[in-house]
């Protein structure tokens, strides 16, 4: 690109131009006054000559030109432009900053009033900056304002250039003697001082113009000054200039009329005089630099440079130079001074002649690099010096930046912007920022992100300089680059500055617009948000109305959470059990309810308008619509949202056709949303519908569900459309529900009843029971008993019939009788003297694994109004967490669209551990048909007492007593905390047959633990009744189901009373707890008992013969079938290791061994016999059997027979007789009946010891 | 002294950015690391001729401001690092290493099942571990 085309060269030929010092009287300044105008501003606007105006341009000198290199230039050369700069004596000076700085201010603020109407439009996008042509991106004005800023630097000490060339000398043709006029203006002391200083040459070309408005008289006074002129002070340098400053109608010729005199006067100033001087005295002062360089060097540092010095006259001729394009000549003086001015250190002057080097090398297009290292040097030359050289770092970076935008080298120029800035008061460092930020984006590729991040500096800037408009158009600009990627942090601070500037600036819409993308922000700092939030709130005030904002972010509407929920013809003991899975209430309302495709057919058949909603959802009139949503507070700081209510619309079927194109328009989906409907159509109608109305605060960062309700008055389409909310007073926001198809589906598997759907219909009126368990513990501990009661109320105005109950878990809860409604627990379980004939029957407990189907009696009937209680047992049976699932079946007693409903009640309740009881039980070998039982409890609560209270069997065959030696541990009374605990007892088969002996007390199937008063605790519950006895059946189930073997023989109810800790009350009685242990069976087992029946002691006079004890050995056939048994005796000793093999092949329980008295035996026999015999050795066997060494018996169902046995025993002492062994065979005539294991089998001897003492 | 380090995910998403001052700085910071981006998508369309190897994963240098010098480091999945640091004089190598280590923490960082790509990362044991590492870059360069 041609330097001089380009911005730069235009600038530097149009600023760095000869000066032309004006010097005027008041008199000439009035008469152009009358214009309107003065002397200066009169003739600059003809100051700048162009070849393209036709006139003959000022030419350069043809003349040759020697350089100081010796060089020729011969070629004369035409100026293709030239301009003159006019300028007032008294502004020839260095401008104040402060002053030159309040001068560029308007040059800013003008540019505002034209950027308002911007601001009101959108932010622009990426693709609009991008698009933009490079003028375009930065404002026009901002060349301005770069113009105005380097003229702050004109008339410096170090620069000639603006040294004036000529002065010019106007006196009007008024003044009296006007020669004198001319002589006093230029040795007046009001000459500037830069001249008086010795920093400008004061010899410098003279013009004289004498200036004569015609209406001041006829021109002829004016001719004859300007001969007298002419005389005194020179022929040439006196000119004569008419004005007329009529202003009266001589039309438009003769006012302009002047005007050529004007242009012509200058145009010889420039080329006649002007151009011809500087020539001169370039050619001058080359001849002289050229003389004096060879002394140059010698001569004394000069610290103070003159005019007269020889650097400031080469810097002269580099400017003359310069100003005449002959760039060469400039540059060779340039460069032979900035070695000098280096030399000696002084610092500004070789800045200012690097930048002029520069400045040279571009206008040369030579070497850019060269240029560039100048600038570069120029520019950290000026910003050394300190704070004198800022400005004119200034410009010279302003320079050094359009040189490099002229090249192409964006970056480069916005860096150097950059750095410019940094040095400028805020104001022109925000200006400079906007140039580096556009040329970011200018660079290739755009890095839209330093453009960004330069815009917000340059808009902070702008605010600091009060300079609102600008800053908001910063950042406004800006915005789209934060816009893409989650830089939230930025984005937020931009948008929020952009609002609340807006804010400032009185656009309160587009502050608050701007404001709502902010006050969401959950990730800033609680200082952050409070200040977004209140800036926020202090505009919507100053709005000074309530508007409405769709989608609102405070609070966040979690829209995935919203829940619809109704009521047809299955409603909801409380809003929580609507939660519960849809597929749960369907198992088990299974049998209860009529199929539901029957009853959907029937009444929908009867309005077939209505057919087309066959998926939509139905509720009832008078009954509320429930939405449940979650609102999300994402600040941390409070936020109180009021009124919130869902937007609705009920079409009543009249106008159905309405009500289907308004169903089509919102099938459309999201279309809604989109047009967004003015909300106001949306207003209560009180008429068809009320709207909940509800206020809440939202803590910080809260999450609140809400239950919104909509009660519909009239039958028709009810469609929920969205919600509204108050902002803490100030401003309504509202957010219309999504109600995507795509989770429709999904949902729709769930149930029916989650299918979102925004359209429902409202049916007429129905009947509807309202009920709920009475304290129904949300927690208790295994075992936990209980009498409850069950309300039910109808709030409508229709009676309900057929009532039908289903439970979830008869484990746990199980329906009374209405005759227990009014008992008093736990007297009402206590054992009657006349026990009632129980009254429960047969159908409640056939409770199976899907629950208790309970029909209430048919001629109970719910009138409208009334309450209905019935008695509900509760049974904690397992720990555990259990959900328990009730459903109320009822049917209308008027006919309806709907036959029935159903309600349904869901309960959670936590079991924990209380008492673990277990039981072993062992067939007792000394004794037929009775066996010995250990009890072992263990507490496992931490901190409970229980006192135990009664063990009772299942069965009245069964008896059940203390061991008699162990009368003791009846008393057991509590087991506290972590206690563990085992008792022994007696239980004895009476059998079938043996009722009467039951009767007798000393045998009974319950046992109480007598205390040690012994006198509280004397009731006896009865468990053979209800409901004792329908939780023993249900308890009998579950755990018969986790039962291995068939071989169960009895089940034990441990009823006790809670006492200590925090959970009973002050009576104890009422806490009772019941555990049932079912399917108990024996260790050992074994179809046939037996056992020894003999003397226990002999006493025998061994000195004559041995001992002969008769014993017998009792076998009993305990099962159903014919038994065959064989009795074989050995007179060994049997081994101890095989022995404990045999027995306790089943016997892994603890605490069950055989006791060796093996050791007793010894220990018996040395004490006593120390005066008998010595120890029989280990071969020999103390006693023999005698009679037979095996025996076969056949034993019939049910009966016992003897075998005698004899045994001859050899000397004094303890002997067990267990060394026999009793095998036996089943003879089963059905195969398969008896258990494999149990056909035949074989059974060590009980221990039985006999004593033989020595007769004295 | 590092003021602050930060992870830009390949769609050039902050992943994470820890600032180091006590002075309420972030702003400026977050400026910093952004603008930091353009620098990186330049180095990465425009390499050098005479990059030493394709994948060369240390940056250097982004850019010098008057107050930081911003050091860039860019993974093959296109993650980039970026640290900036007060030191005026940093040994090249001492930022090569500083970014090894901050690249191993991110790497175990990610690899927990719990972090999901493309998210901020939000576990305090890669706070804390850049913290450590941070420290001793501090104290790296001084001893």
């Amino acid at each position: 690109m041609d330097p001089l085309r380009s911005y730069l060269g235009r600038l530097l030929l149009e600023e760095i131009t000869p000066v032309v010092m004006v010097l005027t009287t008041p008199l000439a300044e009035a008469a152009c006054r009358k214009s309107g105008l003065s002397v200066v501003d009169m003739l600059s606007p003809f100051s700048l000559f162009k070849k393209i105006d036709g006139d003959s341009p000022p030419r350069c000198s043809p003349l040759p030109i020697i350089c100081p290199c010796g060089r020729r230039v011969t070629s004369p050369y035409r100026l293709q432009m030239f301009k003159i700069r006019m300028v007032y004596a008294s502004d020839v000076r260095k401008q104040d900053y402060e002053v030159a700085d309040q001068r560029i201010k308007p040059v800013v603020s003008e540019a505002n009033e034209s950027a308002l109407p911007d601001l009101l439009s959108d932010p622009p996008q990426l693709e609009d900056v991008l698009s933009k042509p490079e003028a375009e991106l930065c404002p026009l004005w901002i060349k301005k304002f770069n113009r105005a800023l380097m003229r702050t630097l004109s008339f410096s000490e170090h620069e000639t250039f603006d040294h004036p060339v000529a002065c010019l000398l106007v006196v009007s043709s008024k003044d009296n003697e006007p020669i004198s006029k001319f002589v006093d203006l230029f040795n007046t002391n009001q000459l500037p001082s830069l001249l008086n200083e010795g920093i400008m040459d004061p010899q410098i070309l003279k013009h004289y113009l004498i200036l004569h408005d015609q209406q001041d008289g006829p021109q002829e006074i004016a001719m004859n000054i300007l001969a007298e002129m002419k005389s005194t002070l020179g022929l040439n340098d006196c000119k004569l200039l008419c004005i007329n400053s009529s202003t009266e109608a001589d039309g438009a010729d003769a006012e302009n009329s002047w005007l050529p005199y004007i242009k012509d006067f200058m145009q010889d100033l420039a080329s006649n005089h002007i151009i011809p001087y500087m020539e001169q005295k370039i050619r001058v002062l080359n001849q002289q630099v050229a003389t004096t360089r060879k002394g140059f060097r010698n001569q004394i540092k000069n610290l103070w440079y003159t005019f007269t010095s020889i650097e400031s006259q080469i810097r002269v001729l580099g400017d003359y130079a310069f100003m005449l394009r002959d760039y060469e000549l400039a540059l060779s003086n340039y460069r032979l001074l900035s070695t000098d001015y280096k030399l000696d250190k002084a610092w500004k002057r070789f800045a200012g002649v690097q930048e002029m080097s520069g400045l040279c090398y571009f206008m040369l297009d030579q070497s850019r690099k060269d240029a560039e290292y100048c600038m570069d040097s120029a520019f950290s030359t000026y910003l050394r010096i300190g704070s004198s050289g800022k400005r004119n770092a200034t410009r010279c970076g302003i320079w050094w930046a359009e040189m490099l935008k002229t090249r192409g080298q964006y970056r480069e120029a916005s860096s150097v912007y950059y750095r410019v800035s940094n040095e400028e008061p805020s104001l022109h460092s925000a200006v400079l920022l906007e140039q580096a930020a556009c040329c970011y984006v200018l660079s290739k590729p755009p890095m839209l992100r330093k453009y960004g991040f330069h815009l917000v500096l340059a808009g902070n800037s702008y605010y600091i300089s009060d300079q609102k408009q600008h800053a908001v158009r910063a950042y406004r600009n800006a915005l789209f680059v934060y816009k893409q990627h989650p830089w939230s942090y930025i984005n937020d601070h931009v948008h929020f500055n952009v609002g609340r500037w807006y804010g400032v600036l009185g656009i309160f819409d587009v502050a608050i617009k701007h404001l709502l993308e902010v006050i969401a922000c959950s990730h800033q700092s609680l200082t952050t948000q409070s200040m977004f939030l209140n800036d926020f709130f202090h505009f919507v005030q100053s709005m000074g109305k309530k508007f409405d904002v769709y989608k609102l972010q405070l609070p966040v509407i979690n829209m995935p959470s919203l829940r619809v929920i109704y009521e047809d013809h299955r409603t909801y003991a409380s809003d929580a059990d609507v939660n519960v899975s849809e597929s749960i209430w369907q198992e088990l309302e299974e049998e209860m309810i009529p199929s539901s495709s029957i009853v959907r057919t029937n009444w929908l058949e009867k309005s077939p308008d209505l057919r087309k909603y066959k998926d939509s959802c139905v509720c009832v009139v008078g009954e509320a619509v429930k939405v449940r949503i979650e609102l999300r507070n994402p600040l941390q700081i409070p936020v109180a949202v009021s009124c919130i209510s869902l937007i609705c619309q009920l079409s009543t079927s009249l106008d159905a056709s309405s009500a289907v194109n308004s169903v089509l328009t919102t099938g459309a989906g999201e279309d809604i949303a989109n047009t967004k409907p003015a909300i106001s159509i949306f207003e209560d109608d009180g008429n068809n519908f009320t709207v909940s109305k509800l206020d809440i605060v939202l803590g910080g960062s809260e999450t609140k569900s809400v239950q919104l309700e909509v009660t519909p008055k009239v039958e028709g389409i009810l469609k929920l459309h969205g919600i509204r909310w108050t902002l803490s007073d100030l401003l309504v926001g509202y957010q219309y529900f999504e109600f995507d198809t795509k989770r429709k589906t999904k949902k729709g598997k769930k149930g029916p009843r989650r299918t979102l759907s925004n359209t429902l219909i409202v049916i007429k009126g129905l009947p509807k029971l309202t009920g709920c368990i009475d304290h129904l513990p949300t927690n208790a501990f295994a075992g936990d008993l209980r009498l409850l009661k069950l309300n039910l109320r109808n709030q409508s105005e229709y009676a309900v019939k057929n009532i039908k109950m289903k439970l979830s878990h008869p484990r746990f809860v199980i329906p009374g009788d209405l005759s227990e409604v009014d008992f008093e627990f736990p007297q009402c379980l206590r054992k009657h003297v006349q026990s009632e004939i129980s009254t429960v029957s047969t159908k409640r407990t056939q409770g199976d694994a899907k629950g208790l189907l309970f029909t209430f009696s048919q001629d109970i009937k719910i009138q409208e109004g009334a309450t209905f209680s019935w008695p509900i047992w509760f049974h904690a049976a397992t720990p555990g967490n259990f959900s328990l699932y009730i459903s109320l079946y009822y049917e209308m007693e008027s006919p309806s669209e709907i036959t029935y409903r159903t309600l349904r009640m869901h309960y959670n309740i936590e079991v924990f551990s209380s008492l673990n009881v277990s039981f072993a039980i062992r067939m007792c070998s000394s004794r037929l048909k009775e066996y010995i039982v250990r009890m072992d409890i263990l507490n496992r609560t931490p901190s409970e007492s229980f006192i135990l209270h009664q063990l009772s069997c299942n069965d009245s065959k069964w008896a059940i007593s203390s061991l008699p030696l162990c009368d003791s541990i009846r008393s057991i009374e509590t087991v506290s905390a972590n206690q563990s605990v085992s008792c022994f007892f007696k239980i004895k088969d009476l059998g079938t047959n043996s009722c009467k002996e039951a009767e007798n007390s000393s045998c009974r199937s319950d046992m109480l633990f007598l205390s040690r008063e012994g006198n509280s605790n004397t009731e006896e519950f009865d468990v053979s009744q209800s409901p004792i006895t329908n939780f023993h059946y249900q308890e009998r189930y579950q755990q018969g189901r986790l039962a291995k073997g068939p071989r169960d023989l009895l089940d034990f109810i441990l009823i006790s009373k809670a006492v200590g800790g925090n959970y009973s009350k002050s009576d104890p009685d009422v806490q009772l707890l019941s555990h049932h242990v079912c399917h108990c069976s024996a260790i050992d087992q074994s179809p046939i008992w037996w056992f020894m029946e003999g003397p226990r002691t002999v006493t025998h006079d061994f000195s004559k013969s041995y001992c002969e004890a008769n014993i017998q050995l009792v076998i009993h056939n305990s099962v159903q079938h014919n038994i065959s048994a064989r009795v074989v005796t050995y007179d060994s000793v049997p081994d101890k290791s095989q022995t404990v093999n045999l027995q306790d092949s089943n016997s892994n329980q603890g605490g069950w061994y055989d006791v060796s008295l093996e050791n007793d035996i010894k220990a018996i026999s040395t004490a006593k016999g120390t005066h008998y015999q010595k120890q029989p050795s280990e071969s020999i066997s103390p006693f023999v059997w005698c009679s037979l060494s095996s025996a076969q018996v056949d034993l019939k169902p049910d009966t016992s027979t003897k075998v005698p046995l004899k045994v001859c025993i050899f000397m004094p002492g303890t002997y067990n007789l267990s060394n026999y062994q009793l095998q036996w065979k089943v003879h089963s005539s059905e195969v398969g009946q008896v258990d494999e294991n149990q056909r035949s089998g074989g059974g060590q001897g009980h221990p039985f010891y006999v004593t033989v003492l020595q007769d004295a | 002294m590092i003021v602050c380090v930060a992870v830009v995910g390949h769609q050039n998403n902050p992943l994470y950015l820890q600032s180091f001052t006590e002075a309420d700085d972030a702003l400026k910071l977050h400026h910093v690391v952004h603008c930091s981006l353009d620098v990186i998508d330049e180095r990465v369309n425009n390499p050098k001729r005479n990059a030493p190897a394709l994948n060369e994963t240390f940056l250097g240098l982004l850019y010098p401001t008057e107050n930081y010098k911003v050091y860039g480091y860019l993974t093959n999945t296109k993650v980039k690092f970026i640290m900036v640091t007060t030191d005026l004089d940093v040994k090249d190598a001492d930022a090569r290493n500083f970014f090894r280590k901050f690249h191993a923490a991110y790497v175990d960082a990610v690899s927990n099942p719990f972090h999901v790509p493309g998210k901020k990362i939000a576990s305090r044991s890669f706070g804390a571990r850049v913290s450590t590492i941070v420290k001793s870059f501090g104290s790296g360069t001084t001893a």
